[in-house]
């Protein structure tokens, strides 16, 4: 039994070993790298992964002359290869691939309920692209290592927060199939021992867990890493005049609704509005936790279909309203660093001469960034530096946006596929006529009651999108 | 004394009031306390947001004031924007949101829809009915908003105004900018003494006052009683007093006997052509102090007074800045500066402001 445990987690250890390998290859330049890659795939696979090994051999003991760093180092990436098993030998895989029939959860089998358990942390794993997690765990502790790192102490920050995050998750999920294993023991030991107490009070034990661990289902489906941010939803209107400008003031409202039934902190930062209704593009700032996790899922296209109450014919007309959303990252995350001489600051809607001339409220500034020509407005505040200040704030957001999207092309390794959307793809229909429907065109899944949807309810489309991309994704990998 | 002096004394005194504080408010005060804006008053008012949410009101009424006032902003159109460049109905959209922000101690409660609560108690800093008059003098009166509501936001700090006193403006922000930008590059004057001569409700002067060194003083004077009593409540808010102190007088009055030892000198003086003054926009020409604005027939008295000052005052390499009314003046102000001081003054630098108008003139004292 031993030897197949070995087996097992050697051969995962090999596989994670050679991403390991290849992953490194991006920090080498070289453009012929591939070739020579190519060449060595078969020759060099045992060689490489012993070199590597022998390199890890010597990180681990840095490790331990330098015990002072976080303690979430000295938990060495490879622990989790020694799979976790029962007194007689029982891994969570195991269990998996057993295949045990999953009762409702007053039918009291212990069988039944460590399958759904294992089968909830298979699916949080597979939520936290685990193999890729591993990878990205090892490349960072490998950075760790460097004597150097902290001579950019900014970078340095971000790399530790990043793997403290990673282990966290790592350490949380190796913990859940210790409790699982450990239940199953506790409960063959009591039935062994003919204690029926200790029996059935072990199996509602792992009923509980089998509960909590559903919890937990929902959690890993926000562990990106901006997840937790706060961010700004952009709505645009398309083409289309008074109709869609509309269509897009609706869309904002129903964002500022959401937000509001999160408990989120909602402010208006930028907003244009329509001549006749609605907006032509408004900025919300939406503050709180998993704002940016939740939010993401709303990229792209909204498309509405109705009879225009601004068309006198009362005809049918198809509008869209486009979608963008920024995560806000900590002071300390930030992507890119700001150069003020790259900057041009207006201040617009000011007509006039100005000065003591005009008793004003309104003092809206618009930034741009020279360089890349993103601009950010803000025209809500209450004096000209602070919509300086937010504007500056919705800049950088876009700039640190645009900086990780190049980086994530770069690193196809360890893409976050959902900031990819870009936000012309149509992702979700409202028909107010000649039907009633709201429908997400990428889960499919749809309501018949457009009016709560737009009053805020978009709480299942979010999830539906969340789980169905998540796990889509990570099926393909 | 004979009666009839007497009597003209009063006649002349009151003219002067309200031609320099509010010119032609033809309305009699809306109510004796609180509302009214005669500007004697020898304590500034409490901003509306800084006093006691005493007052209560049920949802429902507070949304018909909403409502009410929000078809009263409507009702305005592009009509002031089009008369004298006055506000548009977005712009007192938002006007009337901060006035509620600022008078209700939950505004929140008002944009959630829950019409359940409708018999809910709000709790307000000021009456209900003096909401609908503030609005009424807002909208009909073309009252300023920051007098309205008693204060201004400028920077990141929160100004108290009112009658009497000129209503800092979002382009005199960057004189703050300027200053820090100097101060940073020449450490020696974050440690001198500053004058903020015209200082109004106080903003230069507290704005600089908060980037100068622990060191570093400032003295803001301005001639207007009311604006001195502002000025000093301002200060006191945001725990200055050691730092910024506030004079009576006028210009370089208050400073006799520091003839070269001052680091800094900034002021925002009055600047508009006398010429210009009727046509101003309603808010500023019928209710801000003309004190603060008339400048003499070309704007340019009391500018080319400071300069003339600066070059006693400063200490050699102080820094100056001026605001202006726009290229014209900046010009004007750089070549009387090379040709009547010559070699008093260098570095001399004409900078915009966020909407390209050449705003502002800085320059040292050789």
């Amino acid at each position: 039994m031993s030897s197949i445990i070995f087996r097992r987690s050697y051969r995962t250890s090999s596989s994670i070993l050679s991403r390991y390998q290849s992953f490194s290859t991006l920090f080498q330049s070289s453009s012929d790298l591939q070739s020579t890659n190519k060449q060595q795939n078969h020759v060099s696979g045992l060689e490489s992964l012993s070199k590597n090994a022998s390199g890890f051999g010597s990180v681990l003991n840095k490790r331990l002359n330098f015990s002072c760093g976080s303690c979430l180092i000295n938990t060495l990436p490879f622990s989790s290869q020694a799979a976790v098993a029962t007194s007689d030998g029982l891994t969570v895989d195991d269990i998996v691939a057993n295949q045990w029939a999953i009762l409702d959860e007053s039918e009291s089998d212990w069988k039944s309920h460590a399958s759904a358990v294992a089968q909830s942390i298979r699916l949080i794993k597979k939520r936290l692209q685990w193999t890729q997690l591993k990878v990205r765990l090892e490349m960072l502790s490998f950075q760790m290592e460097k004597p150097d790192l902290w001579d950019d102490p900014v970078h340095a920050g971000r790399i530790s927060r990043e793997h403290g995050s990673l282990m966290g998750k790592m350490k949380e999920v190796n913990g859940l199939e210790q409790e699982l294993i450990d239940h199953i023991d506790m409960i063959k030991l009591a039935h062994e021992e003919n204690d029926p107490d200790l029996e059935s009070e072990s199996v509602k034990a792992l009923l509980r867990m089998r509960q909590s661990v559903k919890e937990k289902e929902l959690e890993a489906l926000l562990a990106g890493e901006h997840d937790s941010c706060s961010c700004y939803i952009e709505v645009q209107a398309g083409a289309g005049g008074t109709e869609s400008m509309d269509w897009a003031g609706m869309v904002m409202q129903m964002y500022k609704m959401w937000a509001q039934r999160h408990g989120y902190g909602v402010t208006v930062v930028d907003e244009m509005r329509g001549e006749i209704a609605g907006i032509k593009r408004a900025t919300l700032k939406v503050d709180g936790e998993y704002a940016y996790g939740y939010a993401k899922a709303e990229v792209g296209a909204h498309r509405l279909v109705r009879i225009s109450p601004f068309d006198s014919a009362k005809r049918r007309h198809t509008s869209f309203a486009a979608v963008a959303v920024t995560p806000i990252l900590g002071d300390a995350s930030h992507h890119v660093q700001i150069n003020e001489a790259d900057l041009r600051i207006e201040r617009y809607r000011s007509g006039g001469a100005g000065g003591q001339h005009a008793n004003v409220t309104d003092s809206a500034v618009r930034i741009t960034h020279i360089p890349t020509g993103i601009t950010a407005s803000c025209q809500n505040e209450r004096s000209q530096h602070q919509n300086k200040a937010s504007a500056m704030a919705v800049l950088q957001s876009r700039l640190d946006q645009q900086e990780m999207a190049r980086q994530a092309q770069m690193n196809a390794q360890y893409t976050q596929s959902l900031t990819d959307n870009s936000w012309g793809n149509q992702i979700r229909s409202y028909v107010l006529h000649p039907y009633r429907m709201v429908k997400d065109l990428r889960t499919n899944y749809e309501v018949s009651d457009p009016d709560s949807v737009l009053e805020g309810e978009i709480d299942d489309f979010i999830l539906s999108f969340l789980t169905d991309s998540m796990d889509k994704e990570n099926d393909e990998a | 004394m004979n009666l009839s002096i007497l009597a003209r004394a009063s006649i002349l005194s009151s003219t002067l009031t309200s031609r320099t504080l509010n010119r032609t408010i033809p309305h009699r005060p809306i109510s004796s306390s609180s509302l009214s804006y005669t500007p004697t008053s020898p304590n500034p008012k409490t901003p509306l947001f800084l006093r006691p949410p005493i007052f209560t009101a049920t949802l429902t009424d507070l949304k018909k004031f909403q409502t009410w006032a929000q078809t009263l902003a409507s009702s305005v159109g592009s009509s002031f924007t089009e008369s004298d460049n006055g506000p548009c109905s977005e712009i007192l959209h938002r006007e009337l949101n901060w006035l509620i922000q600022d008078s209700v101690q939950t505004p929140d409660i008002l944009s959630l829809n829950s019409d359940s609560k409708t018999d809910a108690v709000v709790k307000l800093r000021a009456e209900l009915g003096d909401l609908y008059l503030l609005w009424k003098q807002r909208i009909e009166e073309r009252r300023p908003f920051q007098y309205v509501v008693g204060c201004e936001h400028w920077r990141d700090l929160v100004l108290s105004v009112e009658e009497g006193v000129l209503i800092p403006r979002p382009e005199t922000e960057l004189m703050v900018d300027l200053v820090e930008g100097v101060v940073k590059e020449r450490v020696g004057l974050k440690r001198g003494l500053w004058v903020d001569l015209g200082t109004g409700s106080g903003a230069i002067g507290i704005g600089i006052g908060r980037v100068l060194g622990d060191e570093g003083r400032v003295v803001a004077v301005d001639v207007s009683p009311v604006a001195v009593q502002v000025a000093l409540f301002n200060v006191r808010r945001y725990g200055l007093e050691d730092k910024v102190s506030v004079k009576q007088g006028s210009w370089f009055e208050p400073l006799s006997g520091l003839e070269g030892q001052i680091s800094g000198l900034v002021s925002n003086p009055p600047y508009i052509p006398s010429g210009h003054i009727s046509g101003l926009q309603a808010e500023v020409g019928r209710h801000e102090p003309i004190l603060a604005l008339d400048g003499g027939e070309d704007g340019m008295s009391d500018l080319l007074h400071l300069c003339n000052g600066a070059a006693s005052m400063l200490e050699p390499g102080g820094f100056f800045a001026f605001e202006t009314n726009g290229e014209d003046q900046c010009r004007f102000l750089v070549d009387h500066m090379e040709s009547v001081h010559n070699n008093s003054f260098c570095d001399l630098k004409i900078v915009p402001d966020f909407a390209g108008v050449q705003r502002f003139v800085t320059g040292f004292r050789s």
